[in-house]
This record gives structure tokens, sequence and C-alpha cells, in this order.
């Protein structure tokens, strides 16, 4: 089927996220393969696998009329099918092929999504891959699947791939046994996947062949084909649960048992047998599809948490004017009214933590993904890089996953690039040869952490302070503590590396990495040794959906702070106020609090620098804290935060407006932008 | 009313050959992403038309069409291979077990609609 006309944008859509997920397949897949074919082993299931996402996309992409990603795919594809019928084998080459070609499978998907960017040229790569693909097989020998006397019903079952792994099999000297089971229809795919993953321990399952047996509504049987090694008592004893009848094939004879015996086992037995469920008692399926999950438009869960933010509004004016009612003496219907809004409000929290797990998305595609990077820039880079990750499981909103992905990027590839050594410069320090990222995640409150670790030659923080002096952001002589010299890298412009490579560029992306980290309402923080290694830490909100704010004043004006930002607040009278070297600060316990004045920061008319007692908002996010100094605390409410729009998108220090239920709009205040700007001008 | 069992992994290719022939009147679509699902479905729903991929998960599309071909029950049920050019020797042993019809991807729907109508009147 084609679509070249004109496909509906729900089915492009369709089309870019079964791509999409076909292509992370793809590289989880390669990544298994290149590390098995880097210690000589390869798993045919992985090759196939890797095999039917070629095919997928090709297919997918034809119908679409995308010919560039249907012609990759489509030489991808034959040349994944000569690997799994090992006419050519997987070697570094090859594999490099393969994750050359996926990189380019995903930038073409990605420009068909956002027509208009400029779509990469495939013809170097096919030329590539054609290549690769003309290069005569080392022709190693062929082994007779005649001698197994297969039932003919069999063999013509059997896909070419699957005569190739008889063939394999025979090859490699393993027997190839037909084990005959029947199940019930109602659970043969569990069982029938419980048999396989306990055969896969003890060798290869090379075809499934369906048979209809005895009662065709109830019951279903398989004729498996089973490539192993071991005798027939020893696969008689994997396969344990279920009446199974395993015959070997072939001239091989030479074992103590039959070769033909039948396994009658009582024990553990979980069959359902074909008499005992009548079709009259089961439930009759109406769903058209089985399967139990499905895919959601951002933009509908974006939608719908705009309305749970809507009624949360609509609650507090209802509790408001319950509120008045009393006020004005309707105490009975007040009460009422109180206990409908109590009502209402606990369903709209239990709503609002439904939609909100449904954003929810575990860190590990991400750190896949990141995975792949790794591969191609340290195979690039010829370094030799081990990633080691933890915590994939750890949950965050979908959208800030997406739009981390390109910082964390960037941060990997500066630890390889500069961080990470040659192998042979690494054995001359001491260290093993391979040098190890460590890419790990956790919560922490209201937050995520994401760190990225390396054991490299770390930040050569001497350099960074001459260099600062070089680009003139310190003055000669000016005294910096490594702590402020580490976090002049995040300014546009600094790089210490000697050479610049293609992936880091300049040093240029840890400014980007930044701005992008905060737009988020994260923040980023650098630790470094020299000679052990570099961490970055990445402190991300959960959520950016709906947040519980702060509302204060300042000269006049009301503004929200996300209650996540806020470690503490506290009243201040003006006589604590200290002034050292012409900034303000506090004594909080027993450290030293720099201080802001959120009036002077907006440029305000500062009318509170006459006030005799303050608040003082402590905010922090990772290790930096600052005092922001406010004239009132208004109370605490549930908001949606709303962009500002491109005209606003410059202002410093507000992240984005909110409607306030009552025909009130509030500036959100950045917190993690105001950090870093009182940090970088001493507060 | 006519029932036609589209057997393929791919959601997006199985509900575009839906909605294509849904635009015909007349016809039911049960869909299956995999073998063991079209292998669920049969005994349970009277088919009047099969129409599988051959590159699946679990059971493949050539296991699928011998055990309709040999089943008294199903083996009247036409069968449409959908696939792609490259998987000729796999069509050609498709069709040796006795599927009726191919397709090779990318089709127009008009090629599909007229099969369609040819074996379901």
């Amino acid at each position: 089927m084609t679509l070249t006309d004109n496909p509906s944008s729900k089915a492009l859509k369709d089309f870019l996220a079964e791509s999409e997920e076909i292509i992370n397949q793809l590289s989880l897949d390669l990544i298994t393969l290149s590390d098995s074919a880097e210690r000589g082993e390869c798993d045919p299931d992985v090759v196939n696998s890797i095999f039917r996402s070629a095919h997928s996309l090709k297919g997918l992409a034809g119908m679409f009329g995308f010919a560039d990603i249907a012609e990759l795919a489509h030489n991808l594809e034959n040349l994944l099918d000569r690997l799994r019928l090992g006419k050519i084998p997987i070697n570094h080459l090859t594999t490099s092929i393969l994750f050359d070609s996926m990189e380019l499978l995903g930038a073409l998907v990605r420009s068909a999504g956002t027509d208009g960017s400029k779509p990469a040229d495939i013809s170097a790569a096919v030329e590539r891959i054609n290549a690769c693909i003309n290069t005569p097989g080392d022709g190693s020998g062929t082994a007779s699947i005649e001698s197994l006397g297969l039932p003919e019903k069999v063999l013509h079952a059997l896909t070419e791939y699957e005569e190739h792994r008889l063939r394999e099999n025979l090859l490699k000297g393993r027997s190839i046994y037909s084990i005959s089971v029947s199940y019930g229809l109602d659970t043969f795919d569990r069982e029938l996947g419980a048999l396989f993953d306990a055969l896969k321990k003890g060798g290869e399952v090379i075809s499934t062949l369906p048979s209809s047996s005895g009662d065709m509504e109830t019951s279903i049987s398989f004729e498996i084909l089973f490539g192993s090694s071991h005798e027939t008592s020893a696969v008689s004893l994997i396969c344990n649960n279920a009446d199974i009848v395993i015959t070997r094939l072939g001239p091989h004879v030479n074992e103590g048992l039959p070769s033909c015996h039948t396994l009658q086992s009582a024990a553990l037995s979980v069959k359902v047998s074909p008499g005992n469920s009548s079709p009259i008692d089961e439930p009759v399926l109406t769903a058209k599809s089985l399967s139990r999950s499905m895919r959601v438009d951002m933009g509908k869960l974006d939608e719908l948490m705009n309305i749970v933010g809507e009624l949360i509004l609509s609650h507090s004016t209802i509790a408001d004017l319950s509120a008045r009612l009393r006020s004005h003496g309707f105490s009975g219907l007040a009460m009422e009214l109180t206990k409908a809004a109590k009502g209402l409000e606990r369903k709209l929290n239990e709503l609002q933590k439904g939609v909100m797990e449904i954003r929810m998305t575990p860190v590990g595609q991400l750190f896949e993904k990141m995975a792949r990077i790794v591969r191609k820039i340290s195979m690039d880079q010829g370094k030799k890089v081990e990633l080691k990750i933890f915590g994939a499981d750890t949950e965050l909103d979908k959208v800030i996953i997406e739009d981390i992905s390109d910082p964390l990027m960037h941060i990997i590839r500066n630890s390889i690039d500069h961080g990470i050594e040659t192998p042979e410069e690494r054995v001359r320090q001491g260290k093993s040869e391979s040098g190890v990222i460590r890419l790990s995640s956790y919560q922490k409150g209201n937050h995520v952490v994401i760190e990225v670790e390396d054991d490299g030659k770390g930040i050569d923080i001497e350099k960074v302070k001459r260099k600062a002096v070089e680009a003139g952001y310190v003055g000669e002589g000016g005294d910096l503590s490594d702590k402020e010299a580490i976090d002049l890298l995040f300014l546009p412009g600094l790089s210490t590396a000697e050479q610049v490579s293609e992936v880091s560029g300049r040093g240029v992306g840890m400014d980007v990495v930044r701005n992008n980290i905060q737009a988020l309402s994260g923040m980023v923080d650098i630790e470094s040794e020299a000679g052990r290694g570099t961490r970055v830490v990445i402190t991300l909100p959960i959520t950016l959906a709906i947040i519980k704010v702060l509302l204060i004043s300042a000269s006049g004006r009301s503004y929200a702070v996300p209650i996540t930002s806020v470690q503490e607040t506290l009243s201040l009278e003006s006589r604590h106020i200290i002034t050292v070297e012409r900034k303000e600060v506090m004594r909080l316990r027993d450290m030293t609090l720099p201080l802001l004045r959120l009036s002077r920061f907006f440029g305000a008319d500062d009318s509170s620098g006459s006030m005799d007692c303050y608040y003082v908002i402590v905010v922090g996010l990772a290790e930096k804290r600052v005092g922001i100094l406010v004239d009132d605390l208004l109370g605490q409410q549930d908001i949606v935060i709303k962009p500002l729009g491109d005209t606003f998108k410059g202002v410093r220090g507000v992240s984005g407006a909110a409607d306030l239920g009552d025909q009130r709009t509030i500036l959100v205040l950045d917190t993690g932008g105001i950090i870093s700007e009182a940090v970088r001008n001493g507060a | 009313m006519k029932t036609i069992l589209i057997t393929e992994d791919s959601p997006t290719t199985r509900s575009m050959l839906a909605s294509t022939i849904e635009s015909l009147e007349g016809y039911q679509i049960i869909e299956a992403a995999s073998g063991f699902e079209a292998l669920r479905l049969l005994p349970r729903e009277r088919v009047d038309l099969i129409i599988t991929d051959i590159n699946m998960p679990d059971i493949n599309g050539l296991e699928l069409i011998s055990f309709v071909k040999n089943n008294p029950n199903y083996s009247l049920i036409p069968l449409f291979i959908i696939s792609t050019e490259s998987g000729e020797k796999d069509l050609e042993r498709g069709l040796s077990l006795g599927a009726d019809e191919y397709l090779v991807k990318p089709f127009k729907p008009e090629q599909l609609l007229e099969l369609i109508r040819r074996y379901l009147g």
C-alpha cells in the first residue's frame, strides 16, 4: 500500500512513533550484537531481530513514500539477510556499518517528522553497504538437512532463514530434536513462552509449526525444531512440565537411550487438558486486538493536564465561595458546600496523580540512547569506554526526558572526548585500559538526579584559570577558587582541549547545556579531581506540569516560587543583614547565606530598602543556595505553568506565567536561573 | 458482513490496511499483532479471509499458512500474503503451502480492494 499522495497527520504520527520504536529496538540489538561479536560469539536471534527491524522499517517507509528511508533500509536488509544466513561474517566492519546506517536512518526519520530540515544523503551509506555485500564470503561448508528426514509438512513451512539455522546447528555438530507439544488455546502462548525460555538455555529454537489436534476449539499442537548439543535425556529434563514428545531426528543414534521417548511428567504439571474447559464457559472475545498498551499523543496529555489544572482552579473558587457563604451567615449551606468541595478535592488529587503517572517514563530509554552514543564516539576516537548504567527505572516526565536528551549527550561526549584518555595513556597512568563512564539516576524528594561520572583525566583547573584570564573573564591575578574556576566552564568560549574534535567542538556546548537544563528548572554542577575523573550532576524536577508554588510579594508585585526549590522561609530583621565586600549576606546557622533583593533583581522601585523586617526564602538546587529577600509571603497554591511566548523569552529570572483562578495572572520565578546569576555575580 | 483477519506485527501497517478495507461496505476487520494472536482468534471468529505478513515474531507467516491450509476447518479460507520484494523465496514457499494471492509492499490500495472483491464478492 502507498500513501504517497498525502498521508494524514495522524497516520504520519503513527509512522514516526513506530519508526522510532523500531530504531530504538535496532540500537539495543546492535549493542548486544557488537558486544557479543567482540567476545567472538553471536546470538542468531539477535541478528534475526535486527533483520526484522530493518525489514519492518523498509515496509513502513515504502508505504509512506519515504523513498530514502525505504532504500537505505532495503540495502541494510540485504546486508542483514546475508549476515543472518552466514554469508558474510559479523565483525568490526559490519557492525560499524550497521551502527552508522542506523544513525542515518534515525536522522532520516527525524527529518521526515519535521519537514523542512534538509534530509541526509544516503548514497555514500548505500555504496558502503553494497561494497560489503559484494565481498565474497569465506564459503564455509554447508550441511545437508535431508538426512534429518523431516516430514514434508515441516520442511515446506521453513523459511530460508530457518533452513539456514538448521544447517548451522548440524555444522556445529548439534542434534536436531523434534518436540511435539499440545496446549490449551487460552494459555498456549504463555506455556510455549515458558518452554522456549527453558529450551533456549540448552540450545536454539529453530522453528515452531502449529497444527490442529484433538479438539480444535480448545487446544492446539506445536512441532518445535530444536538444535542442541545435549542428549535426549537432558532435553527431556529441560522441558519438564507438560506432556511432551521428544524425537531426535537424523542419523545420530550413538546414544544410550532410545531415540524416541515419551515423557509423561506427573509432577508440577500445569497443563490445561483439552477436555475440561468448554468453549461456552469462556469469556467471549470482543476486543479486536489483544494488545494491552497504546500510544498517546503528548499533546493530548498536555491538554488533559491543562484541564486538570483548570479544574483545580475551579475548585479553589468553590472553596472560596463556601467561605464567603459562611461569612454571610449561611453556615448550614456553607458546611455542605465545604464538604462537597473536600470530596471534589480528593477526587481531583487522584485525577491529577493519574494523569501525572501516564506522563512518567523510566529514564532507561534515554540511557539506552546514550549507550549508543558512547559506543559510536569511543569507536570513532579509538578509545575504550565501558558504560555502566544505574537506576534506569527512575521515572521522569516524558517531556523532560525528551529535552534532557541533547544536553546529556553533550556531557557524555565531553567525557569521552576530553575526559577519558587513550588506552595507551591510561596504561601509562596505571589505570585499566578501558575507561568507565557511570551513568546513574535516582530520585531525591521532588527531584531526579542524573549523574555522569568518568574516570578520565579530570579538568585541568590551572589551565581553565589561565584561559579565563586570556578570554578576559577574570582580571590578571584574579583570585579564583577551584570551584569558581570550574563554574567558568559554563561560559561561552572556554575550552581546555588542545585539539578541537568534531564531536565536542570548542566547548561552546557547556553554556548551551546549562541553558537547556535551566529551561527545565534544573541545575547542573561539575566536580572534578585531576587524574581521577569528572562528575557532572544534573538535578531536575520530576515534572513540569502542575506544581505547587509559594506566592510572595515584593515591591507591591506578586510572584510564584516553585515550592520544590524552596528549602525554608524565615523572617529577618533588617539589622541582621550584614554587608561583606559590598554584598549583602546573612548568618544562617553556621553558614553565610548570600542575599538577593527580588525587587532589585527585576529592576523595580526598591521601596523595600527601608523596611524593618523582611522574609527570606532560602532557595537551593544541588549545592547552591541563595536567600531571596521579599516583603511578604501570601500562601501556597497549585498552578499550571504556561510559557510566556517568544516576546518574553529573554526575560531573565522568569520561567513562565500562571493563572491564579481569580482572573489574576502571576509570573513564576526561574529559581535555577536566579541562583546561577546570583552565584555568578557573587550575589 | 464478511470478516477479514489481518495478521501483521506493525501497528501502523495494520491500521492502514484496516482503514483501507473499511472504505468498502460490508467488511469487518479483526486484527492480530502476531501469529499467536491469529491462532487464538481463528477458532473463535468466523473468518472469511486472512491477510498475513511473513516476517513476524513468535510464529512466522509460513507457519501460519501451513496451519490454516492443513486444518479442515480453515483450509478453504482465502489467504493473502503481504510481503516485500526481498522475501521472494519465502513468498514462493507461501504460495506452495496454499496461499491464494500475494501483494508486494508498497502496493496501491486499489490492488488490495480489487483482490478482496474478487474473492469475497
